[in-house]
């Protein structure tokens, strides 16, 4: 039985990596289909929701029935454990990135308020935190998600620079009031997602070491 | 044919009532087991054991086939004495005294420390005297006290409800999952502390097996429990705390949730997720 448990979990991990860079794609490429103004990759963003959801489906369906067929214990518990928390988390971040695709298509048509650079460096950085914590899940190496709370406090930082800004902007020319509350909605999912990659690293830690602890 | 009546010889230096268990709360640790080693002639099955076994708690030994689980469960009630050549070393502490001690009367014991096995064992009598065999033997003789007995163990082991109405027929017609439930009626008639189960459902169906561990839930709430299984979800799922043993020695031993959500030792990683060997 270990041995097919051991291809069940591996199939588990590949999918996983399939739904993480799903979700990473559909983040970083919504933010630079905002950047743009690009419409096809905005919409090209907002399709890939399906797949999302039915990588969600597959990978639920497979840890459940893992559950139910090996009755896992130790570490392997604790990995699949770790598997259901981490899909709604990356499904959470997908849909950040469908919801940014949205807001992208209804600015199409106007000008940005300003050349955007705040954003996407703060996507950036949220996609590297991310990319971290799936390989720490990838390699049980937790190095790297070590400063992951003071890099999340960073984002938190640069999502309260970006509502500063805009409200200046607002306040200087109502006009802008629509785009820019757009921009800090966009701010705010970033935000977000950043603090799902610490919840998917705190799960990593876990199924690691067997010790819970609180990044944010 | 042991139970908690095993052998009908007792020992004139036997162990009292008193000595063993009078009723009333065992202190914490129920057993107390200090540096115990279980030889079978040249053969060291169990060795160097120590550990403390917690009051109305559930305790579970968990090992492969041949690791010394069983040997050191028959040793807390001196079931191994009826084995030749078997020797046991160490202290066993039950109530401040070693139970391996020459002055104690395993036939007495065996009343504080019943026994369940891995397939039911009743007597070829009647449900009724199957219960009532163990308290006529300890001298109770008034009908309407045994009549109380028989039905209260029954109701502790949850068995009362489906066989009031036929307490005198013959405890071969009921169903395996029963004649196991009368069987720890008949270890409970004798009033014990503590219940030894050897691999309890072993011989039972998954329904049969869903009463007897709804059964150990209940039974905590009395009387310590201990018991020996290979079915690690079981283990998991009866009991507060476990034990892995592995070639005689006791591995690891602590809370149910640490053992089988993070063992500290790797053999029992490997045991449990099974990559053993």
């Amino acid at each position: 039985m270990p041995e097919r448990l051991d291809v069940d979990l591996e199939k588990l991990m590949t999918d996983v990596d399939a739904m993480a860079r799903l979700a990473r794609g559909m983040l970083v490429d919504s933010v630079k289909a905002l950047k743009e103004l690009d419409a096809g990759l905005a919409n090209d963003v907002m399709s890939r929701k399906k797949a999302l959801y039915d990588l969600d489906d597959i990978i639920e369906d497979l840890a459940l029935k893992m559950l139910t067929l090996y009755s896992p214990m130790a570490s392997d518990l604790r990995k699949i454990a770790t598997v259901f928390k981490m899909i709604t988390y990356l499904n959470r971040i997908g849909r950040y990135g469908y919801d940014i695709a949205k807001i992208t298509t209804h600015l199409i048509g106007q000008p940005h308020v300003k050349r955007l650079i705040h954003i996407p460096l703060m996507a950036e950085k949220v996609d590297c935190m991310i990319e971290e914590v799936i390989t720490a899940f990838r390699t049980r190496d937790l190095t790297s998600i070590k400063d992951l709370a003071k890099r999340d406090s960073e984002v938190d930082q640069m999502r309260y620079a970006i509502f500063r800004e805009c409200l200046t902007y607002m306040m200087e020319d109502p006009k802008t009031i629509t785009r820019c509350t757009d921009y800090i909605m966009v701010a705010r999912y970033l935000e977000r997602c950043g603090d799902h990659a610490c919840k998917i690293g705190e799960k990593v830690h876990y199924m690691v070491t067997g010790e819970r602890i609180e990044l944010n | 044919m042991f139970g908690i009546l095993g052998s009908t010889k007792r020992s004139p230096k036997g162990l009292d009532d008193k000595s063993v268990a009078s009723g009333g709360q065992a202190e914490d640790g129920a057993i107390r087991l200090r540096n115990v080693n279980i030889h079978y002639g040249s053969n060291h099955a169990v060795k160097d054991v120590s550990m403390d076994i917690q009051n109305k708690k559930v305790t579970a030994f968990i090992g492969p086939s041949g690791c010394g689980k069983s040997t050191l469960l028959r040793a807390l009630n001196r079931m191994n004495d009826e084995i030749d050549g078997c020797r046991t070393e160490g202290e066993i502490i039950l109530r401040g005294t070693n139970v391996l001690g020459k002055r104690i009367d395993p036939v007495a014991l065996r009343t504080k420390v019943g026994m369940v096995f891995q397939k039911p064992n009743p007597f070829p009598k009647s449900i009724y005297d199957n219960v009532a065999y163990g308290p006529k033997i300890h001298g109770m003789r008034k009908r309407r006290s045994l009549d109380e007995r028989v039905e209260l163990s029954l109701k502790r082991a949850a068995l009362w409800d489906e066989v009031k109405d036929r307490l005198h027929e013959s405890a071969m017609g009921l169903s395996g999952g029963q004649q196991q439930r009368l069987c720890i009626a008949r270890a409970l008639a004798v009033e014990p502390e503590i219940i030894l189960m050897d691999e309890p459902c072993s011989a039972l169906d998954p329904i049969a097996t869903s009463k007897i561990e709804d059964l150990i839930f209940e039974l905590k709430k009395n009387y310590t429990v201990i018991i020996v299984t290979h079915n690690m979800q079981q283990a998991a799922r009866v009991s507060d705390y476990a034990g892995f043993m592995y070639l005689g020695e006791l591995i690891e031993f602590g809370p149910t949730k640490q053992i089988f959500e993070n063992p500290k030792n790797k053999l029992t990683e490997n045991y449990i997720t099974g990559r053993f060997g």
